[in-house]
């Protein structure tokens, strides 16, 4: 199967096969034509293709007029931050994020610094579809400048914005896995910034992965065997472009990339009072995390555009998903792995609180996931064939099924980035979710 | 007629309007139907002084990316040291963004094979096949090279240059000389091999920002400011380059163009002076060509318009010097490509040496007029017309090489339909300006009716 997932934040596919040049300065192209005149930065994480994904980004951008502002390897969130800064058109992100090192993609982002929204999206879509392109004459080209070091600033903003003071008072040691991704060397100059001593494993920006880059307990086997070692008091693990991170506690628990989001939400809570948001598939430990705040969450379908648009949209305070990312509105709104470690520090040092200590006040509960894999074409037909399996339970279709039986949440949905279908069960009881999950995976295998 | 979109495939590669019909996206599919040809290895990449030059070029990078090569950036350089370049770099091909002399609004992609010259017809097919197929060798992510930067190569070709001519001879006259580089490639190395031979210089039009002065060929009409300031400079020559540094005009020390076709003859009588060889040049360049190999009893080889027909013609037969008529010189020794820098090197050699100025060395050559002119007439009408004119000729000495050309005794004519422009193109020399005129206008005036018949 040949695998290409056009959404309306970007285009995502395999190198050699679908993410051919030629697609990217189409969509580059339709990109440069839809935004309006002004410069528009470029970044990308360290992956062998980054280099022929960005040639061809900057030909496409300049070729529709505008100066671009090459910002070499840079995580996502600091590109998002920088498109503000410069007051810049918008910015082309190279990074396809957890996904493994054959893959590569484009994330499109506003003036505003966010993932395109829904209506963007779908312009753009409309004018790659169309394939007519404002291609200039170029009597004259606009400029191409390169930015050496692009992170400064935003570490010179970030340090002001968090309570360094406290957190460098308490000396901390932290293990940081950044996998070889956008954000190797720069964990360097966070914990410079933030006063910690750095343990540091993958952290060359060579494009090599060690392991896929997803921020999960099954990559977090060294970082936590690090941590033993070397008696740090936190472990953290990146993706390729800085927007997830898991955490790893000074026991060395390798801890589900659902709890990055709570954790943090049960300190900045405290003190920003305001509604959380969420997606539907996150598991529901916000929700009583929220309670003891008495805040509302609102759940909106997966991913961070759609979470970061609703943040703004209804001035909530904090954004975030099950994946580990999330976003502050206070910082910016942006999944940021930065932020995130930066928060999670600082609550340890404000609270003085181990890790673990604090995990252990987040509700317990437990989520299970599996996949099964299934005709493109299909996706949605058997999704909606689940329905027939809880006749009577309430029913959210915002994003696939959600069903809400009394102890435990069912959620079907069709993948925006692959062609399967997640199956996802939360409940106290770890067998409960089980049970639930199984049900609806036999029953989608006899369907098809 | 109907507008056509102006994207030109052809031998000589790809050209088209930027912004309307040459867009990244086909630069792209271009570059990657180039590295599909030649295989994963090393490809130069350079560029003229175009303003879109850097936006193609990134295309063009990502297209050769993507398919596994390893491209090495050169910069802006004349497309002869390019082409130099490749081959003594053993790379397995290059490419060069550039439109030649067309109007700045133009660019393009040259494709250079291994051997460090254009792809000849045979490779061209066989590119363009894959070109048209669609159907790519993309390299897998973990074989994808990231692109180089070399500066400064183009000293190895002002060293070959060097090694070639009598440099200490050149340097004892202290030539004064004025060049007029278009705001070309050329200004990125004229100004080293002028000071490496001796010469006080006074450069012209050596910005390359994108701004051309004035029209990029060396024909006499746009060398206007380079005439004047020879006078004024008192220099003993002017010389003009095009965009991409290939062809090379001569302006003489009275502040006189001599036209780009004397500076072949020039070469060619200088270099059969010291070394005799068969000679190749194309159908349309001056009969003094003629002459001159028929004094040093060496062959002439006529091939059809297009520099890599030339260059063919030399490789296989020998040639010690050949070229075209529009200022375009090939001396093997340097390497086997039209070449400004060569020539004027060859061009102050020759001063040096025979201790005459650049107009008493031309005098020879004013005995031949050649007139060129052109008529619109779409391409279908234009080889019909072609045809017809061959029938009615054909008692004479016709060569149907490329479009026609009747040779008599002392005069010539040639007829050929261009392959990148609805234009018939038309020449014709002798020993008389009045004849060479009536000859024009006598077969102006004869393709013309040939024309309204088709109609």
């Amino acid at each position: 199967m040949k695998l290409l997932k056009l959404n309306l934040s970007g285009v995502r596919g395999i190198v050699g096969e679908t993410l051919t040049p030629e697609l990217i300065i189409d969509f580059s192209s339709a990109f440069g034509t839809m935004q309006p005149p002004g410069p528009i930065l470029v970044g990308r994480d360290p992956r062998k293709s980054g280099p022929m994904v960005q040639e061809a980004v900057i030909s496409a951008l300049l070729s529709t007029g505008h100066e671009v502002i090459n910002l070499g390897i840079c995580p996502t969130p600091v590109i998002q931050f920088l498109v503000r800064h410069y007051r810049a058109a918008g910015a082309v992100s190279i990074t396809a994020g957890h996904n493994p090192g054959e893959w590569n993609a484009l994330t499109f982002i506003n003036s505003e610094g966010t993932w395109l929204n829904e209506f963007q999206g779908s312009e753009l879509l409309d004018i790659y579809h169309l394939g007519r392109f404002a291609h200039k004459k170029l009597k004259k080209s606009p400029p191409v400048m390169t930015e050496l070091n692009p992170e400064e600033i935003y570490f010179s903003w970030l340090r002001r914005r968090i309570r360094t003071d406290e957190i460098g008072r308490a000396r901390f040691k932290v293990v940081v896995d950044p996998c070889n991704g956008a954000g190797a060397l720069m964990v360097n100059k966070l914990c410079e910034a933030l006063g910690c001593q750095l343990i540091a494993i993958n952290n060359e920006p060579s494009g090599y992965f060690p392991h896929d880059p997803e921020p999960r307990p099954r990559n977090a086997g060294e970082v936590a065997s690090l941590v033993r070692a070397t008696g740090a008091d936190a472990g953290f693990l990146l993706n390729s472009d800085v927007s997830r991170v898991s955490l790893v506690t000074e026991t060395g628990e390798t801890l589900s990339e659902e709890y990055t989001f709570p954790t943090v939400a049960s300190y900045w809570l405290k003190q920003h009072r305001g509604p959380v948001v969420t997606n539907l598939s996150t598991s529901r430990m916000i929700d009583g995390v929220a309670g003891k705040f008495n805040l509302p969450v609102i759940r909106t379908r997966v991913g961070q555009s759609a979470v970061i648009q609703t943040m703004l949209q209804e001035d909530a305070v904090l954004a975030g998903e099950g994946s580990g990312g999330l976003a502050a509105r206070e910082f910016h709104p942006a999944f940021d792995g930065f932020v995130t470690i930066a928060l999670v520090l600082e609550m340890m040092a404000v609270e003085q609180k181990k890790l673990s200590e604090i995990v252990r006040t987040l509700p317990r509960l437990h989520i299970v996931k599996d996949k099964i894999l299934c005709p493109p074409h299909r996706l949605h037909t058997l999704v909606t064939e689940t329905r027939k399996l809880y006749p009577m339970a309430p029913v959210n279709s915002l994003d696939g099924l959600l069903f809400d039986l009394k102890d435990v949440w069912v959620q079907v949905r069709a993948s925006s980035t692959e062609p399967m279908i997640r199956i996802i069960a939360e409940s106290p009881s770890e067998l409960r979710a089980r049970v639930e999950v199984e049900k609806v995976v036999a029953f989608l295998n006899r369907l098809l | 007629m109907k507008r056509r979109l102006p994207l030109k495939v052809s031998v000589s590669g790809v050209r088209g309007i930027v912004g309307e019909s040459l867009t990244p996206q086909i630069a792209a599919r271009f570059a990657s139907a180039f590295g599909t040809y030649l295989g994963p290895g090393t490809f130069l990449i350079g560029q003229d002084t175009r303003p879109s030059g850097t936006m193609l070029k990134k295309a063009v990078l990502s297209g050769l990316l993507a398919t596994g090569c390893q491209p090495v950036e050169v910069g802006v350089l004349p497309i002869p040291t390019i082409l130099f370049l490749t081959r003594e770099k053993q790379a397995r091909g290059a490419v060069v963004v550039t439109a030649s002399h067309n109007p700045p609004e133009w660019n393009g992609l040259k494709f250079i094979g291994p051997e460090g010259i254009y792809l000849r017809h045979s490779q061209v097919e066989e590119f363009l096949d894959i070109f048209h197929q669609g159907e790519f060798t993309l390299a897998p992510a973990e074989r994808i090279k990231s692109p180089l930067q070399e500066k400064n190569a183009g000293e190895l070709h002002l060293e070959r240059i060097l090694s070639k001519i009598k440099v200490k001879s050149i340097r004892r006259c202290r030539f004064r000389v004025v060049v007029d580089c278009a705001n070309g490639a050329g200004a990125v190395l004229i100004p080293r091999l002028l000071q490496e031979l001796g010469c006080e210089t006074l450069l012209l039009n050596t910005d390359i920002g994108g701004e051309f002065a004035h029209q990029s060929e060396p024909v006499p009409e746009n060398l206007g400011e380079l005439c004047r300031r020879v006078k004024e400079f008192r220099a003993d020559l002017g010389l003009a380059q095009d965009v991409d540094a290939d062809r090379l005009a001569l302006v003489d020390e009275k502040g006189r163009p001599l036209g780009e076709d004397l500076t072949l003859s020039l070469a060619v009588a200088h270099v059969l002076r010291k070394k005799r060889g068969p000679v190749a040049v194309n159908l349309s360049a001056s009969m003094a060509i003629d002459d001159l190999a028929a004094r040093y009893r060496v062959p002439v080889i006529r091939t059809k318009i297009g520099e890599i027909n030339v260059v063919e013609a030399m490789l296989e037969n020998g040639a010690v010097i050949g070229g075209e008529g529009n200022g375009g010189v090939i001396w093997p020794e340097v390497h086997p490509c039209r070449d400004s820098l060569a020539a004027s090197g060859l061009i102050l050699e020759m001063l040096a040496e025979s201790r005459q100025p650049l107009s008493s060395l031309a005098a020879e050559f004013k005995r031949y007029y050649l007139i060129k002119e052109k008529l619109e007439c779409p391409a279908e009408v234009a080889f019909r017309a072609v045809v017809e004119l061959r029938r009615r000729y054909r008692a004479e000495r016709l060569s149907t090489l490329d479009g026609l050309k009747i040779s008599r005794e002392d005069s010539w004519v040639h007829i050929r339909p261009s392959n990148t422009e609805p234009i018939i193109r038309l020449m014709a020399e002798s020993r008389s300006a009045a004849r060479s005129r009536r000859l024009i206008e006598k077969f102006k005036k004869e393709i013309k009716d040939t024309i309204k018949k088709f109609r």
